[in-house]
């Protein structure tokens, strides 16, 4: 092995860019670290450089542990995006440059300048300075330079981000070449999945500091095992089913259910099909065939070799989609399909089958519950349910502001969760609650955070009430953090109704869908509500189109939704009102977006609402989206 | 002092009868204000003919003050260039605690007055002074030497190399030091044959300010020379004093030599800077 990294982590700060990577990379092989901006792929590389110290792992080039050795000696090759020529030298000493620091003798170093500059193909251009290449030109000089010295392991920082599209594929081409003729190990870092297809032997799949899922090109795009590998290789339709006696149920289509996804009546399951694999045609399908349904032509468009189709059909029972990602207030199911760009597309209405799936399985929700952990404790009601109902796997966090105190607390904590019989890991930190739920939050991907309060609201006014910590959550919920947080008190512990707020300004999108899943996922019944000011007079076009999508989405998930509008002098007390009038077991909320209007949010809808009712209140993080 | 060239810009046309009016605006108000002195310096300097004015220069005293000017220049743009070059290399690359501090501390001698520096100076150096006191028992005396006045000069021009390289570095992407390391170039190999090269110009263009500053360094040098004819009289000083004692044409032969040294630096930059707007 080349190349072997055991539990790579970083942290930038409070955020994890690089959680817990560990990979193998064999001699000779070319790999590409995929993912979008911002997932720890650079970082990842640029450690194996040396150019950035892990804060925890090892590191191991050709079997020497090299975690803590400075650049110069890990002998690593690296290109950066930006090719970084030294201006001042010509191309030759540019590529001379690593082996004068070695002290090679200048016939040794002309031999293998030369031998290099025709490698990349830029023999005879040896005595050009930087300003007369082209980009790609400059990039192959990079390329060159970071051979000279024969060095252990390549490393390219998205090369070919700065180029052309022309210029960027006769570059993967040559590197190809390159590299397989001199079998130098090498770890390509790109967002570009195209790029990643045509260069790796293997590719890893980055998100947010985790290395999702790593594998041969074909074997990723064919048989992904998460949904975000699936939609991130290549298009594809992802939609979210229920199994039953050991099949995969998507409304009326039955699928037997493959070795390796888990079995679990009621379970979820999920499906991936690809453009290509979906079939259309004017007459029904065969008995025998996988048929989706009748869908009408929303959207064509002409990609050269073929046309894409999108098609909307009417939408399966019991199903969500998740890719692609359906517009606000698509109420449809959205299938995209290629067909020959020669062929034209007379009819409006075609049937839909399938010649290919594949099931995934989802990943299990994982639910963070805070626990103040004062005294005795005893886990949520509608913790409880919320776990079973979600499948969810649970995390029970433990503060304490000292650490003798800490001790204590996991005792407290552990007697309370063998008590309620229930499942789940205990995590304790030491420091300030917001700090550290925070941190809790950065490190791994919660979906949903539960935080129990015991407190009675001071009547109405809200002025005394909540504690400082959901005052201080609220607060923070803006920009970086994007966990749902689920205020409970009370034994409220299973969700059958509700109620979705959008009140006045920009309505929020995020709640309904939030909501919606959730709703969806509870069999629960869901009422969109609008708190108009009674000055309004007329709903808004705007607030009315809204309202109007958002149930055409709720419906198309099969969740019985009703729309009410009410006239009240503020947001805070038409939601008030409704939620008291309708008996609903959940509030949902969205937070008040980037700019916070106070500091200390009196006037924020969110915190009087939560500061004035005693249900389970859902607030969802605005999304700029 | 920012000789860094201006992004081009696309310039108005020229149009006589609007342009006329507000250039003979401006021409009116520089004349008294910067024209007419540069010339009267000139006219003083050859009153009394070109002898009078080569008697004037070839004086000893004359001879002294002007070449230790010169020396003092040079040693001061020698010494603040490797000491600003290495503030500016360590205040860019590295962070650590104070570091704005020692920022706003190392920029300081340009807002000072000088002649405050002068007497700060005298106050640490001075044979009665914080550490002069303790050096004075062993003949050791910085102050009214050309120690003192190199010391002054150092203070006071120190800013201007690390206003021309720190910059530079800044805006120099990292990628380029990070690819010498990984290529195994160590932090030294790296300074020199990377960073330095790049800064080549910056280099120059403080070197020729630094110089330019001493050479007409008057209020510090004042104070911590003494005076003292034919051992720390710099140029500048020798005028004031063949000034005061009214020996106008005298003074006015070395001012002219000094404006005439001052031209050509600046002459210099303008052609360094406009040659690389061009390239």
């Amino acid at each position: 092995m080349s190349i072997i990294l055991e539990r790579l982590t970083k942290w930038f700060g409070r955020q994890l860019v690089v959680d817990r990577v560990s990979l193998e990379v064999s001699d000779g092989e070319l790999f590409v670290l995929l993912g979008s901006s911002g997932s720890g792929k650079s970082t990842i590389l640029r450690q194996i450089a040396g150019l950035s110290q892990p804060d925890d792992g090892r590191i191991l080039l050709h079997g020497r542990d090299v975690t803590h050795l400075p650049p110069q000696q890990r002998g690593a090759g690296f290109v950066f995006q930006n090719y970084s020529i030294f201006r001042h030298m010509n191309v030759a000493d540019n590529i001379e440059f690593g082996l004068k620091i070695r002290r090679f003798p200048p016939a040794a170093r002309a031999r293998k300048r030369d031998e290099l500059l025709d490698l990349v193909g830029l023999a005879g251009l040896g005595e050009r300075f930087a300003g007369q290449l082209s980009g790609g030109q400059q990039q192959r000089v990079a390329l060159a330079r970071a051979l000279a010295y024969e060095p252990a392991v390549l490393l390219l920082d998205e090369p070919f981000g700065a180029l052309d599209v022309k210029i960027r594929a006769q570059l993967r081409r040559t590197l190809k070449q390159i590299q397989r003729q001199l079998k130098v190990t090498t770890i390509l870092v790109t967002h570009d999945q195209e790029e990643a297809f045509e260069l790796g032997d293997r590719i890893g799949v980055l998100e947010r500091g985790q290395l999702l899922e790593v594998g041969p090109p074909e074997i990723l795009y064919a048989r992904p095992r998460t949904s975000y590998v699936a939609t991130f290789l290549g298009a594809g339709m992802v939609l979210v089913g229920r199994q039953e006696n050991g099949r995969a149920l998507f409304g009326d289509l039955d699928l037997p259910l493959p070795d390796g996804v888990l079995r679990e009546d009621g379970g979820r399951v999920q499906i991936l099909f690809r453009p290509e694999q979906v079939v259309v045609g004017e007459d029904q399908p065969p008995e025998n065939a996988i048929t989706i349904g009748r869908g009408e032509v929303v959207d064509q468009a002409f990609t050269g070799a073929s046309r894409r189709l999108r098609l909307r059909l009417p939408p399966l029972q019991r199903v969500r989609q998740i890719a692609p990602i359906p517009p606000f207030g698509e109420g449809g199911l959205l299938v995209d399909a290629l067909i020959p760009a020669g062929l034209p597309v007379t009819t409006r209405s075609l049937w839909v089958s399938l010649t290919g799936w594949h099931l995934l399985q989802p990943p299990a929700f994982q639910l963070l519950v805070y626990a103040a952990a004062d005294g005795r404790f005893a886990l949520p009601p509608l913790a409880g349910f919320l776990a079973e109902r979600l499948q969810a796997s649970l995390t029970v966090l433990g503060v304490k502001r000292d650490s003798a105190a800490i001790e204590a607390a996991r005792r407290a904590l552990e007697e309370g969760l063998a008590a309620s019989g229930a499942r789940a890991e205990l995590r304790m930190r030491q420091g300030e609650p917001l700090d550290q739920i925070q941190a809790e939050l950065a490190g791994t991907l919660y979906d949903l955070l539960l935080l129990p309060v015991d407190a009675e609201p001071a009547g109405g006014s809200g002025k005394n009430w909540p504690g400082s910590l959901v005052g201080s959550i609220l607060e923070n919920m803006n920009g970086r953090w994007t966990t749902p947080v689920l205020i409970t008190r009370g034994q409220i512990g299973s969700i059958k109704r509700i109620l979705i707020c959008t009140a006045g300004g920009e309505p929020g999108k995020s709640d309904v869908r939030v909501g919606g899943r959730l709703a969806w996922r509870f069999g629960a019944a869901v009422t969109l509500l609008y708190v108009a000011a009674p000055a309004d007079g007329e709903l808004s076009p705007t607030a009315r189109v809204h309202l109007e999508r958002a149930a055409r989405m709720l419906r198309g998930l099969d969740i019985p939704c009703e729309v009410a509008v009410r006239s009240a002098p503020s947001p805070r007390e038409g939601i008030i009102h409704a939620a008291a009038a309708g008996d609903y077991d959940l509030i949902v909320l969205g937070s008040h977006g980037p700019q916070f209007r106070s500091i200390f949010g009196w006037d924020d809808i969110t915190y009087q609402v939560v500061s004035s009712v005693t249900r389970p209140v859902l607030i969802v993080p605005f999304d700029p989206i | 002092m920012n000789f860094q060239p201006a992004a081009p810009r696309a310039r108005p046309r020229y149009r006589p009868m609007r342009t006329f009016v507000p250039v003979s605006t401006l021409l009116l108000v520089l004349l008294p204000l910067l024209l007419l002195p540069l010339a009267a310096v000139f006219v003083f300097a050859f009153r009394g003919g070109l002898a009078a004015f080569w008697a004037a220069l070839t004086a000893p005293d004359a001879q002294f003050a002007l070449r230790f000017s010169l020396l003092i220049a040079m040693v001061t743009a020698v010494i603040n260039a490797v000491l600003g070059t290495y503030t500016a290399y360590i205040l860019s690359k590295y962070r650590f605690p104070g570091e704005q501090a020692v920022g706003i501390v190392v920029n300081l001698p340009v807002a000072i007055p000088t002649v405050v520096v002068g007497t700060s100076l005298l106050l640490l150096w001075g044979p009665i002074g914080l550490l002069g006191r303790w050096l004075d028992p062993f003949g050791l005396q910085p102050m009214f030497s050309p120690i003192g006045v190199l010391l002054a000069h150092l203070f006071v021009t120190f800013p201007y190399m690390l206003g021309t390289i720190k910059p530079l570095l800044d805006e120099l992407e990292t990628t380029y030091e990070e690819a010498a390391y990984t290529i195994g170039a160590t932090r030294w190999q790296t300074f020199r044959y990377i960073l330095l090269p790049a800064l080549r110009g910056g280099l120059f263009t403080g070197a020729l300010l630094t110089f330019a500053h001493s050479l007409g360094e008057f209020g510090a040098t004042v104070l911590v020379s003494g005076n003292l004819r034919l051992r720390t009289q710099t140029a500048p000083l020798y005028i004031f004093s063949q000034f005061e004692a009214g020996n106008l044409a005298t003074a006015n032969a070395i001012a002219a030599v000094l404006a005439v040294v001052s031209f050509l630096i600046f002459f210099f930059l303008l052609r360094y800077t406009n040659g690389r707007k061009g390239s």
